[in-house]
């Protein structure tokens, strides 16, 4: 009691200074944001949840209750190791819907805003305690250091500027994380504050007022014994209620709530707080009996006063600065948050409730300074219950009065995630019952000053003689849970209810409907939005959650536009709570009423399932690899697949058929069946119409070519676990039409080559006639003209009788004759016969050929044969030359071989063409001009004769063109034999 | 799932059996600190679960 009202007044201002100058330091960037969104930030923001009741409440409730005081430690510390089970679906919740607190949590669950409204009512009430026991610390530390007579001023300076701070920076419009990185960490900075004052001073209690552990152990066992058997031991049963009230209270509490779900984005931290919050808790809770013991051991006594022990461990400033800084800086932290926190649950499901936002000029700041006032208010009704209730209260019959109202939410909140069948009548009636009980037992008399008016029921006397907040826990708490389940039991539960229960419950998958919205794209939300929000907001609202969904505006698939539709909603929720935005997108962003019953959004559940792969364990976990697996086969086969819902909306789309297509699966599923990019919305129309299930060969021009498409379809029965729908593959049938074509084609050559030979041999008969009669008539007359007229005829028939003898023998040349001798001939003169009979050919006859082949250069072949490959290549070699342009045979020893070059100065190849060149049926040529076959029978006659082919396109130094090398034997080969298969292709 | 499991029965288990520390208050001759390192043990095993899951979900 030695230090002036002054020095304390400048610790305060002096430490909430540091809480601006921390939230400056934040938003400005002046901390790096490695540190700002360290999970041990996170952890510390946690730490909210030791209010001023862990730094006093603590040491009352330990004087009194030896080591009770751990259940205020040990309920949040198993709320959170059951992280993973209870925190983490609730924070995926809050997430998916934007839900910011507890009673957007349950009007969302239950579907009705009154819901919402009593929520947010309930905890105003039950926080009010909570909130004077938090100004209560703060005046009766003052007046502990001052001795000031009245410090409720002070505490009321002090409030203020908390509420400054709260108004500043906790309705700040900041761009998302932001936001939450200076929250969190002004709050882990308070806790820093109070975690390194409370270890100080159990320090200080430790190794100053006892010589170490050792002599504290000797006082406990010794002279301290007299001060532990005055202390109340809370027997089992007591003990466990209170593990249950602060496991109750570690959830629900607004600024708990607040912090958990609504300030942290990651679920990694949040099951990473499942050890490190404990483990902070754990070291706060570690000074306390220190300090108590320190305390007694110094001559204090008195259980009432035990609250403010470590004011005197010392008459040291510092000592005294520590335990205020403590007590301050966890008031604070509480103080904010619940100001944050309840002004948002008063606005979204009190005032925007009874009164709806009308089209404001800017609804953001309308809502802000609204929240702003709020906040003001929360925390001056905090002060005004102080000065009027708190103050005759020790801080355990507050705390208590708090967290016993907050715990007749706990069954509502189990339910939720572990109930589907629980219904808003009964979870309304547990409540309405368990809170008249608390008001009664503990609410009531705390402000009245009157005993409980709670009478203990015939059958529960062994209740009497117990303390009020235990039989007003217990009493609560079971007919809550007993109403809530029998009127659930006996009431029918809503479509809607079921709906969100489904998408609450742990274990289920959200199903929504595939239900039209009759706005047909993004661009065309932002008109009716704008009626009740103004423009402004209205298409800001609209491009924000079309930035979240990566989103075109003009993307009109019925899928895109329901999850458009959902995130102005979960946006719109986080604004204004999920009553006001469900009601706002049911009255604005109505969907279509068809006479269809909707059906489930496969994709959409399917997505979700993508998301929660991680989560599933054990058996869901084993069939989620099996979908898996399925899914990925349809969406791997080499066939073109897709599938409609039965309101012909495109369910699937797989890889084949988008690489048919040239259309991405993810830019069309959703879509309707009309809505599909031309010509696929008419052509699998027509596939779904068609009379048969079948739709052979449809041309389609796709990418620039004609393709004929075959569609198969099946329809998928509906049953009560099978969706219906309808599946189509989609086969590309083009190569076969086209080798279909080509058949046709090559058949109608081979009859004209047939009728050729025919034809070639029968004319043989009369030319041999002619020249005979050429022949006797130069023997008959000695008439120079007539001998030179019958010398014409000769020669003339001679040529006739080549061309004969050419075709007829390349009409034999394409078969593979067994056991033909390969005999020494003149490549030349293989060229030059076979470009007789190429220049015999009506096309290509301003083509230039050279034949540049040594006359005396000879291969091992069979020349019918070798003339075939000849024909073949000066033929594609003129069909790609351009008129005037030049085609040049040449020949080379090379070694054992010789090289023989046809080139051209055409178009060339390009390497797609080149891989499958001497496959049958490969052709550069237009449909109807070749076969290919012409390189398949080249190749397979080349490699009769132990040769080689290759290809050069463009050939060296020349800049377009082709050159085909072909290799062949001049010597005999070892083990050659001629009776080889035939390899005609 | 097993990791889940076994942070159930901690909590159920720490529930039912956590009178028990009380008995440490005024009991001569045990250490004073005794709660704490049960409950440090405890965060022992809450971090080492806490790993496993994270090997479990990659």
């Amino acid at each position: 009691m030695n230090a002036s009202l002054a020095s304390v007044f400048t610790l305060g201002i002096g430490f909430l200074s540091l809480m601006f100058l921390c939230a400056l330091a934040v938003e400005r960037g002046w901390l790096s944001r490695s540190v700002t969104r360290h999970p041990a930030v996170y952890t510390l923001a946690l730490g909210v949840y030791a209010s001023a009741w862990a730094i006093y409440g603590s040491l009352e409730l330990a004087a009194g209750s030896g080591y009770g005081y751990l259940t205020y430690y040990l309920g949040a510390a198993g709320a959170f190791l059951l992280a993973p089970v209870l925190l983490v679906p609730i924070q995926r919740m809050a997430r998916t819907h934007q839900l910011a607190s507890l009673a957007d949590l349950f009007a969302f669950r239950f579907r009705s805003r009154w819901v919402g409204t009593l929520i947010t009512l309930i905890s105003l009430l039950a926080v009010l305690p909570l909130l004077a026991l938090q100004v209560q610390t703060l005046g009766d530390a003052i007046q502990r250091m001052t001795g000031a007579g009245s410090p409720a001023l002070l505490a009321l300076v002090l409030c203020t500027l908390i509420a400054l701070f709260a108004m500043i920076f906790g309705t700040r419009h900041g761009k998302g994380p932001a936001r939450h990185d200076t929250l969190l960490a002004v709050i882990a900075f308070t806790s820093v504050v109070k975690l390194v004052a409370m270890l100080a001073l159990g320090a200080f209690a430790l190794f100053v007022v006892f010589d170490g552990p050792a002599d504290l152990q000797i006082w406990l066992d010794g002279p301290g014994q007299a001060y532990q058997a005055s202390v109340m031991q809370p027997d089992a049963a007591h003990w466990r209620t209170l593990l249950l009230l602060f496991f109750a209270t570690a959830l629900l509490m607004p600024h708990i709530f607040h912090i958990t779900f609504a300030e942290t984005l990651s679920r990694h931290t949040l099951l990473q707080a499942s050890w490190s919050l404990p483990l902070f808790l754990l070291l706060m809770a570690l000074p306390v009996p220190l300090i108590l013991w320190a305390g007694q051991r110094l001559g204090s006594h008195e259980v009432a006063s035990a609250a403010y022990l470590a004011f005197g461990l010392s008459d040291a400033f510092w000592i005294q600065a520590l335990a205020f800084l403590a007590g301050l800086a966890a008031s604070s932290g509480t103080m904010v948050i619940i100001a944050m926190a309840l002004s948002g649950m008063i606005l979204n499901h009190m005032l925007l409730v009874a009164h709806p936002p009308e089209a404001q000029p800017n609804l953001y700041r309308w809502l802000r300074w609204l929240r702003r006032a709020l906040m003001a208010g929360v925390i001056l009704g905090g002060w005004l219950f102080y000065r009027t209730v708190g103050v005759h209260h020790d801080l355990t019959t507050l705390g208590l009065a708090a967290f016993v109202g907050m715990a007749q939410c706990l069954p509502g909140l189990l339910a939720l995630l572990y109930w589907p069948g629980a219904n808003r009548k009964g979870m309304v009636s547990g409540l309405v019952v368990g809170v008249l009980i608390w008001l009664a037992g503990l609410w009531l008399p705390l402000l009245t000053g009157l005993p409980t008016l709670l009478l203990i029921p015939p059958g529960l006397e062994l209740l009497v003689g117990e303390p009020d907040w235990y039989v007003v826990t217990l009493v609560s708490l079971a007919l809550n849970i007993l109403v809530f389940i029998i009127v659930s039991l006996a009431t029918p539960t809503s479509e809607g209810e079921r709906a969100a229960a489904e998408a609450c419950s742990v274990d289920a998958v959200i199903r929504p409907k595939r239900l039209p919205l009759i706005a047909t794209n993004g661009e065309e939300f932002k008109q009716p939005l704008a009626q009740v929000l103004g423009e402004d907001v209205a298409q800001r609202e609209v491009e924000r959650a079309l930035t979240d969904l990566g989103m075109s505006p003009l993307d009109g698939r019925p899928y895109a536009l329901r999850r458009l539709r959902d995130r102005i909603q979960a946006n719109l929720s986080g604004l204004m709570g999920p009553s006001v935005a469900q009601d706002i997108v049911d009255r604005y962003l109505p969907y279509r009423r068809s006479g269809q019953e909707p059906t489930d959004d496969i994709h959409f559940v399917e997505s979700r399932l993508e998301a929660y792969r991680s989560r599933l364990t054990g058996l869901a976990r084993e069939l989620d690899g099996l979908r898996r697996y399925h899914r990925r086969i349809l969406a791997r086969l080499p066939v073109g697949l897709c599938a409609f819902g039965v309101d012909d909306e495109l369910l699937m789309w797989n890889d084949a058929l988008a690489e048919l297509s040239g259309i991405d699966g993810a830019s069309v599923v959703g879509s309707r069946r009309d809505g599909l990019p031309p010509p696929w919305g008419e052509l699998l129309g027509r596939a779904l119409n068609e009379p048969n299930d079948h739709l052979y060969k449809q041309p389609v021009e796709l990418k620039g070519s004609v393709r004929y498409l075959t569609f198969h379809r099946a329809e998928l029965q509906a049953d009560d676990d099978v969706r219906g729908g309808t599946v189509i593959l989609i086969e590309d049938h083009s190569e076969m039409k086209w080798l279909e074509d080509e058949l046709v084609h090559a058949a109608r050559l081979a009859s004209i080559g047939q009728l050729a030979a025919g034809v070639a041999h029968e004319i043989g008969n009369p030319v041999t006639g002619i020249s005979s009669l050429a022949q006797n008539l130069r023997y008959d007359t000695d008439d120079p003209e007539v001998l030179e007229t019958a010398r014409q005829i000769q020669q003339l028939t001679d040529r006739i009788s080549r061309i004969v003898g050419s075709l007829v023998g390349f009409a034999h040349g394409g078969r593979h004759v067994k056991g033909s001798v390969l005999a020494p001939v003149s490549i030349a003169a293989i060229a030059d016969e076979a470009l007789h009979l190429i220049r015999l050919a009506r096309s290509g006859e301003d083509v230039r050929y050279r034949n540049l082949c040594p006359a005396e250069l000879e291969v091992l072949g069979d020349a019918q044969r070798l003339q075939q490959v000849m024909i073949n290549l000066l033929s594609n070699a003129r069909d790609a030359s351009e008129p005037e342009g030049e085609v040049v045979i040449d020949a080379e020893p090379a070694g054992d071989m010789l090289k023989v070059t046809v080139t051209d100065e055409g178009h060339g190849l390009d390497d797609r063409v080149r891989e499958h060149l001497f496959e049958p049926f490969t052709t550069t040529k237009p449909p109807g001009e070749g076969t290919g076959l012409g390189l398949p029978l080249v190749y397979s006659i080349v490699a009769e004769h132990h040769g080689r082919i290759e290809i050069e396109s463009p050939p060296p130094g020349q800049e377009r063109g082709t050159r085909i090398c072909l290799w062949l034997p001049t010597e005999r080969q070892d083990g050659e034999h001629t009776d080889e298969p035939d390899t005609d292709r | 799932m097993y990791v889940y499991r076994i942070m159930l029965f901690l909590v159920f288990g720490g529930y039912l059996l956590s009178p028990l520390l009380m008995s440490g208050w005024s009991t001569p001759g045990v250490a004073w600190y005794r709660p704490f390192a049960i409950w440090g043990v405890l965060i022992a095993l809450t971090l080492w679960l806490e790993q496993k899951r994270k090997l479990d979900e990659r």
